[in-house]
């Protein structure tokens, strides 16, 4: 019950945060760090898939509602939700029965910073790639995927830093 | 029929996967041209109302530029109401000449004042959401200019609200023009430093200098000529190419942009149906 009010509460202060802090973020004149699918990334791992992909598709939505990008990040959310799963298989080894929540904690620092980084990477190529739609400038491209995705991965690994456990 | 369920169940977590990426791809296709639905857009008024608020707290810091920059309009704005009613009152001493002088169709331009209430300039698409909507008579393809020069073109009207493709959009060019020659060509932005955009299309004989000013050509619906975009930053051309490059320093700060002006063109339907006979 605590870990669904939990959810609840981090899918709305995440939207609230990424439209009006986030979004505004204007360093450089094009770093805007997508630190919202957090929610996607701290769901527990047994988590129902099907639910996780509409929660991502719906997060995505409205996202995009704000941001008139029109389905770009919804797609890009309801990819990483689904390969979530497989991402989690790869890198670290869950007993069988448990549910944890990813944290440094539950699947160690070196797995944990590998989840966050892989996803966040498909994350924003995918994101910054339907964006531009198409291959033109892709040098520019490819420098705004790493750049943003170093700054959300820095905030992810920040904020759950600070987390007890 | 029961290994087809089977298979289904088995499979569902794909399939959900597949039909929501297929939802998600036909919105990016179907809205990746200019005109936009407005449910999913901010000019939505639920989302427009939530700007609105928001905007309220970040617009006081941006008071000062503006006012300064509203103040050097209302002194430029005197001086030509000056000429103008000497112009005037010369016509008068004359009648007969008055009579037969004709505003340009052109000219018979009205403005619509607008407040930013969401702006980016981070983004490679970037939109602003304005605070009028059709029921202050804004509509789609509608110029929109601050003080300083062009800002971009309304796509989407709502009610109370609309979303304007500024210059710092990929999507949109904005025909331009030198102003010291006429040499016309679009404007359009590559997506990087919202400063600066590029001229295209000017060719290697035309003669131009460092610090000219880039004009609105006055060929599209939207702009009267003579609206200034940017200046000339910096150029260059190698060789092999036939045209140069270009950048462009934008007129407008679109980082402090917080009131506009829409312009309502007021012989927009005559000479778009016009133009609609001839092409039929």
């Amino acid at each position: 019950m605590i870990l669904f009010l939990q959810n609840i509460v981090r899918f709305i202060l995440l939207i609230l945060i990424q439209v009006f802090v986030l979004n505004n973020i204007r360093f450089l004149g094009f770093i805007n760090p997508y630190i919202y699918i957090l929610f996607i990334f701290m769901l527990p791992v047994k988590f129902p898939r099907w639910l996780s992909l509409i929660l991502a598709f719906v997060m995505g939505i409205i996202i995009d509602a704000f941001s008139n990008t029109y389905g770009i990040h919804a797609f890009s959310a309801v990819l990483i939700a689904y390969l979530r799963n497989p991402v989690i298989n790869i890198f670290t080894s869950i007993e069988e029965g448990a549910n944890p929540v990813p944290s440094f904690y539950t699947f160690g620092v070196a797995a944990f910073i590998k989840y966050i980084v892989t996803l966040v990477i498909i994350h924003h190529t995918t994101f910054f790639f339907l964006e531009i739609f198409g291959f033109e400038n892709i040098g520019q491209t490819l420098l705004k995927i790493i750049l943003n995705a170093f700054v959300t991965i820095v905030i992810i690994l920040g904020i759950h830093s600070f987390k007890k456990k | 029929m029961r290994k087809l369920f089977a298979f289904l169940f088995k499979y569902s977590v794909a399939i959900l996967f597949l039909i929501l990426e297929v939802i998600s791809f036909g919105l990016i296709v179907k809205n990746n041209g200019y005109q936009q639905s407005v449910f999913f857009s901010s000019s939505n008024t639920v989302l427009a109302s939530l700007y609105t608020v928001s905007s309220s707290f970040v617009e006081f810091f941006y008071l000062r530029t503006a006012n300064e920059g509203l103040a050097e309009e209302n002194v430029e704005l005197k001086n030509q109401l000056v000429t103008l009613q000497n112009q005037l009152s010369s016509y008068l001493s004359h009648p007969s000449d008055f009579q037969r002088t004709f505003i340009a169709p052109e000219k018979e331009i009205s403005f619509i004042q607008a407040k930013v209430i969401n702006n980016s300039t981070n983004r490679t698409l970037n939109y602003i959401t304005l605070n009028k909507g059709f029921r202050d008579s804004i509509k789609v393809d509608m110029g929109v200019i601050n003080e300083d020069g062009v800002v971009g073109i309304v796509s989407n009207v709502s009610e109370k609200f609309s979303v304007v493709i500024p210059i710092l959009n990929p999507k949109i060019n904005i025909d331009s023009k030198f102003k010291k020659n006429n040499y016309s060509g679009p404007v359009h932005w590559e997506g990087f430093d919202y400063r600066y955009a590029n001229l295209k299309d000017i060719a290697r004989h035309v003669e131009f200098s460092l610090g000219d000013s880039v004009i609105t050509s006055g060929f599209t619906d939207s702009f009267p000529e003579g609206i200034l975009v940017g200046t000339v930053d910096d150029f260059k051309i190698r060789e092999s190419d036939a045209y140069y490059h270009i950048k462009v320093k934008l007129a407008v700060n679109f980082r402090t942009l917080t009131h506009v002006k829409v312009i309502k063109y007021k012989n927009y339907e005559e000479q778009k149906n016009l133009e609609n006979i001839a092409k039929e």
